[in-house]
């Protein structure tokens, strides 16, 4: 009897949590429903407000008062919020990306909202996606953990109104306005090829080692690389022997290069388009005094014990772009996103303060996109330069 | 058997609202108000609406835990949970894209998480020695592993025809329909553990394995039937995730495991057998899930949300002893 | 008196048993491409698989105790990240001076288990599991969104360079201290002791909460250990480093025969198990299983391993309760 008794209290008690804990929030939600509301206008308000200040700043600092809004060559983003996602945290590639971001917006006036998902997984990506919308966030620059899996969520926001861009790793045409290219997917293959055609001296075995098997960039520079090894008989004695994965781990990107170097004793390159496996790969060659050279993407700040001309570093050279001029051009497209100024369609305009004026091109797969600029080459003579900046 | 089966079965005892209130349960439930209020006053955007649209990725997920409370109160635990559900949100895709209708992809999910489960139950009972954590360790990497390859070196599949599978991501009014699954299986799984045979058998295994034995209960057919349903469940799991992201790739469902274990843990379930109930744990999940929505939407740190999540599951954990300890103090001063 | 038979000593111990599975494997693997047995590819198993190895002593312990602990890897992070900040922000650059700064992080935190799981008598996956998610997040919290890299640590990485003895040197350490203490003194015997009946051994004297805090301690201990060494060898920090590694270190030790249960279980055996892991991950790329396949190939050798031991294990009872009958 009595425990029926307080299995009843115990149900009594659910449904009375249930009720209350939906009153208790939805109380909550009609209180700052209104407040939204009336922030809403308030906003809107704002704007206008904002686009009557801006040819006052313009003013202000055609007399040379306003710096900042010279930097940000006028762009201007005071009262409304951007938000950045990226791959995941801890990664200081990642950072440095985050680093131009903020730069720009917060030059410009705008608030940044900086989201690093604990893991680099498309479930922590959702979830931080989710959130932002909650906020009622003005942009979302996302650099995306796969090419289709945040399509339903990236929807969501731009439906309610939010402008929303991929950067560094592309999300599908659906699923973004447009996307900040750090290089041209054939470019990159182009230059890697061109550095393996070089290193090995025209002819021989070369390897790559790439990051986990779905990351989307890293695939399609190797897809990259190999049609046009294919389509160029300058390269035909170039023999492609494995691409390994080392899934950005120290420990099994060690283990992949050591199995290369045993299973492979022809081998002239390993190409390791990817930071953690470059520098991994970097430490197992230099530390065994092999004679097989490397090249690949890699940060300068990881990568300047290893990169030398002799025979005592192992990594000739390397390339990278700047992350902290992809992230303020993600900031600045973002800007021109929410001002108006650019739509996402192919051939719209905008300028990103000192770094220039830039289009959008057709992506090739019917999305836009904005290329940075070609890979930058790290060799001994600007390594040194470099180190201290990312 | 009463003795240690625990929280469930206090027949004996009086009930009166103190103790009501002291009860795990009745803990968590101040527990929750106090934090949905806490909720609220930091966060502007922690609205019902808000909550709703957030909450599916974590539905989905306490879809596991009412099985996984089952496995824990055998005394068992599965770790591989994630990987089924990774297992089944890839082969949907595959389903989906060789061109079979929307009820056979759903249908085909479901097996194939049973079928991961009927592996692990099978391994588990035919050969009882070997400790369930590493059976399951073992089909943790298998079954990812079968993942990774039938993805091939792309690592990701999405639908061709999102039509299919946009149902199960669909709302009513602002509630997502996964919220009503939910909470269907919540009531048959409660009701399950907490009225039926087959539950109280899991209670009996779990306190005791061997008196369980010889008071008649079947218990290796338990234990099968317990790892099938985790399995049935990841697979719906994984079906519904495969709604919210088009697709699936080798990093779905990574963590899950811990997540959903942490859940039954925090709700008072212990993974030494026999002891908690459901209504404990679906507190419980709920107010892990309010939390990391409320501090999500503050932009705290991810890192920093998990380190919270850390604390509050140790926290947890700790008070049944402390109180336990007080309790043996207290009688000592009243002997003497 | 009795003289056993050569055969029945071999299926009688399980570490024969292993040992043999351990040739037979590196017989395939040799057979399959011979480049597999040569100095550096054995030297290069052994470094690369370093952290493993000291991290399954320490898991040995604890299994002993009839616990778990899963918080390894998240307490390895934190510590290696905490040593690769002070050498980043050039605070400490003594080598000697991490590893004890390492070490002495991982104490805590493996006391810190102890103390939680003896005392306040909590589940030990339960409690570790609490941690991994603390130490994990403190890993990220004290890099800031940074990392120690090349550079940074370049010094410190001289002790775990590729033909350095270091390495080598810790592990021989760590196995030989650990045989003799398990071995041969009264610490080894009473943790063997509370992990084969709590009860017993608290009635006949030994101080159990003692033990299990001393056995987490060391758990930590070797965590810490293991994290310097994983900056030194891989000459950076990450706060993600050696993530979902404590499963290989689990799986180590019960290839090695360690029962989950409790009191089974010999440090040459979790060696062993560990080594065996060490080949199959530097075996499978040499013999040309393509990268995606690797895990499941993992999982599918931990499984029949165990279940191996579990059959022989039957078999070895059965002879035993026909003996008894006769």
């Amino acid at each position: 009897m009595k425990r029926k008794a307080l299995s009843v209290l115990l149900s009594a008690a659910m449904t009375a949590a249930l009720l209350s804990g939906c009153g208790g929030s939805s109380g909550a939600a009609s209180e700052s429903a209104p407040a939204a509301s009336e922030s809403a206008p308030a906003a809107s308000e704002a704007a206008p407000a904002a686009s009557e200040a801006a040819p006052a700043a313009d003013a202000a600092s055609e007399a040379g008062a306003d710096a900042a809004a010279q930097a940000t060559g006028g762009a201007d983003a005071s009262g409304k919020t951007f938000a950045i996602v990226v791959k995941s945290a801890g990664n200081a590639y990642n950072t440095k990306e985050e680093e131009g971001f903020k730069e720009v917006i917060e030059a410009a006036g705008g608030t940044v909202v900086v989201k690093e998902p604990e893991a680099a997984t498309v479930d922590a990506q959702i979830t931080a996606i989710q959130s932002l919308i909650s906020q009622g966030v003005d942009s979302i620059s996302v650099a995306a953990n796969d090419e289709n899996a945040l399509q339903a969520t990236l929807e969501e926001a731009m439906a309610a109104g939010i402008k929303v861009n991929g950067f560094d790793s592309k999300t599908n045409a659906d699923s973004r306005m447009t996307f900040v290219n750090q290089a041209g997917t054939q470019e990159v293959g182009q230059t890697l090829l061109d550095a393996v055609y070089d290193l090995t001296g025209g002819e021989g075995q070369y390897a790559i080692l790439s990051a986990t098997s779905q990351a989307t960039n890293q695939n399609a520079w190797i897809d990259a690389m190999k049609s046009i090894a294919e389509g160029d008989s300058k390269y035909s004695k170039l023999e492609l022997v494995e691409v390994a994965y080392g899934d950005d781990e120290p420990q099994k990107s060690t283990d992949q290069t050591q199995a290369l170097l045993s299973k492979y004793p022809d081998l002239k390159v390993i190409c390791a388009p990817t930071t953690v496996g470059v520098s991994a790969a970097a430490k197992v060659l230099q530390d065994q005094g092999s004679s097989v050279k490397l090249t690949g993407l890699g940060l300068p700040s990881e990568m300047a014990e290893y990169i030398g001309a002799d025979d005592a570093h192992s990594c000739p050279y390397m390339f990278l772009w700047n992350p902290i001029d992809l992230g303020r051009l993600a900031a600045y497209s973002a800007i021109a996103l929410v001002n108006g100024d650019i739509t996402g369609a192919v051939g719209d305009t905008f300028t990103a303060g000192d770094m220039g004026d830039y289009t959008l091109t057709d992506a090739g797969d019917n999305g836009s996109e904005i290329i940075l600029g070609p890979p930058f080459k790290f060799d001994p003579d600007n390594i040194a330069e470099w180190k201290d900046v990312y | 058997m009463a003795g240690k089966s625990g929280r469930s079965i206090k027949a004996e005892q009086e009930v009166s609202f103190k103790k009501l209130i002291l009860s795990w349960e009745g803990a968590l439930f101040i527990l929750i108000i106090l934090l949905n209020i806490f909720n609220a006053s930091i966060s502007p955007s922690y609205t019902v609406t808000n909550i709703l649209r957030e909450m599916p990725k974590y539905l989905a997920e306490i879809l596991m835990m009412f099985p996984m409370a089952y496995i824990l109160v055998l005394g068992d635990i599965d770790i591989s949970v994630g990987s089924i559900v990774c297992l089944c949100a890839t082969m949907t895709c595959f389903i989906s894209n060789a061109g079979a209708p929307a009820i056979v992809t759903y249908i085909g999910c479901l097996a194939v998480g049973l079928i991961c489960g009927m592996v692990n139950g099978a391994v588990a009972t035919r050969f009882p020695e070997l400790p369930s954590m590493i059976i399951t360790l073992g089909t943790q990497i298998i079954y990812r592993g079968i993942a990774e390859i039938s993805l091939g070196s792309g690592g990701s599949v999405s639908f061709n025809d999102t039509k299919k599978i946009m149902p199960l991501s669909k709302k009513i009014g602002p509630v997502p329909v996964v919220l009503f699954v939910v909470i269907i299986a919540a009531v048959i799984f409660t009701v399950v553990l907490a009225k039926c045979t087959f539950g109280r058998e899991l209670y009996a295994i779990g306190s005791n394995k061997l008196s369980a034995f010889y008071a008649g209960v079947e218990v290796q057919k338990c234990r099968f039937i317990a790892y099938s349903l985790l399995g049935l469940m990841a697979g719906a799991c994984g079906l519904f995730l495969t709604a919210y992201m088009y697709g699936a790739n080798t990093t779905t469902g990574q963590g899950f495991e811990m997540e959903v274990i942490a859940m039954c843990v925090f709700g008072g379930i212990a993974t030494t057998g026999g002891k908690g109930n459901l209504i404990g744990a679906i507190i419980a999940g709920a107010i892990i899930v309010l939390l990391r929505i409320a501090l999500g939407q503050i932009n705290l740190n991810s890192q920093l949300i998990l380190v919270i999540i850390g604390a509050m599951l140790i926290i947890a954990v700790l008070i049944p002893g402390i109180q336990a300890n007080l309790k043996a103090r207290r009688k000592l001063k009243q002997a003497r | 008196m009795e003289q056993k038979s050569l055969i029945k000593k071999i299926t009688g111990s399980r570490e024969a048993l292993l040992f043999c599975i351990l040739i037979a494997l590196g017989v395939v693997v040799t057979i399959l491409n011979p480049t597999f047995f040569s100095p550096t590819n054995i030297a290069q198993i052994f470094r690369n698989n370093a952290i493993i190895m000291i991290m399954a002593v320490g898991m040995f312990c604890v299994m002993l105790t009839a616990g778990i602990d899963i918080s390894i890897t998240s307490t390895l992070a934190f510590s290696g990240m905490s040593i690769g900040m002070l050498q980043k922000h050039d605070i400490v650059q003594s080598t000697l001076l991490m590893f004890l700064i390492a070490m002495g992080i991982g104490c805590i935190a493996g006391f810190l288990n102890g103390l939680i799981i003896s005392k306040g008598k909590v589940a030990p996956i339960i409690c570790t599991m609490g941690f991994m998610y603390i130490w994990r997040g403190m890993a990220y919290v004290v890099g800031n969104s940074s990392w120690a890299s090349g550079e940074d640590v370049s010094q410190f990485a001289k002790f775990g360079k590729d033909g350095t003895a270091g390495p080598y040197i810790i592990l021989i350490v760590v196995y030989g201290l650990f045989f003799v203490l398990m071995k041969w003194t009264k610490f080894g015997r009473k943790i063997y002791a509370v992990g084969s009946n709590a009860e017993a051994a608290r009635v006949s004297g030994i101080n159990v909460d003692n033990v299990l805090i001393s056995a987490y301690t060391i758990m930590g201990l070797m965590a810490g250990l293991a994290g310097a060494l994983s900056v030194s060898i891989y000459a950076s920090a990450q706060p993600n480093m050696q993530y979902g590694k404590e499963m290989d270190v689990i799986a180590a030790c019960v290839i090695g025969g360690v029962s989950m249960s409790g009191g089974r279980g010999t440090i040459v055996g979790t060696f062993l198990g560990a080594l065996i892991l060490a080949i199959v991950a530097k075996a499978l790329p040499l013999v040309n299983v393509p990268s995606i396949a690797q895990n499941t190939v993992k999982g599918v050798i931990i499984l029949v391993v165990v279940i191996v031991n579990v059959v022989s294990q039957r078999m070895i009872d059965k002879q035993n309760l026909e003996r008894r009958e006769m």
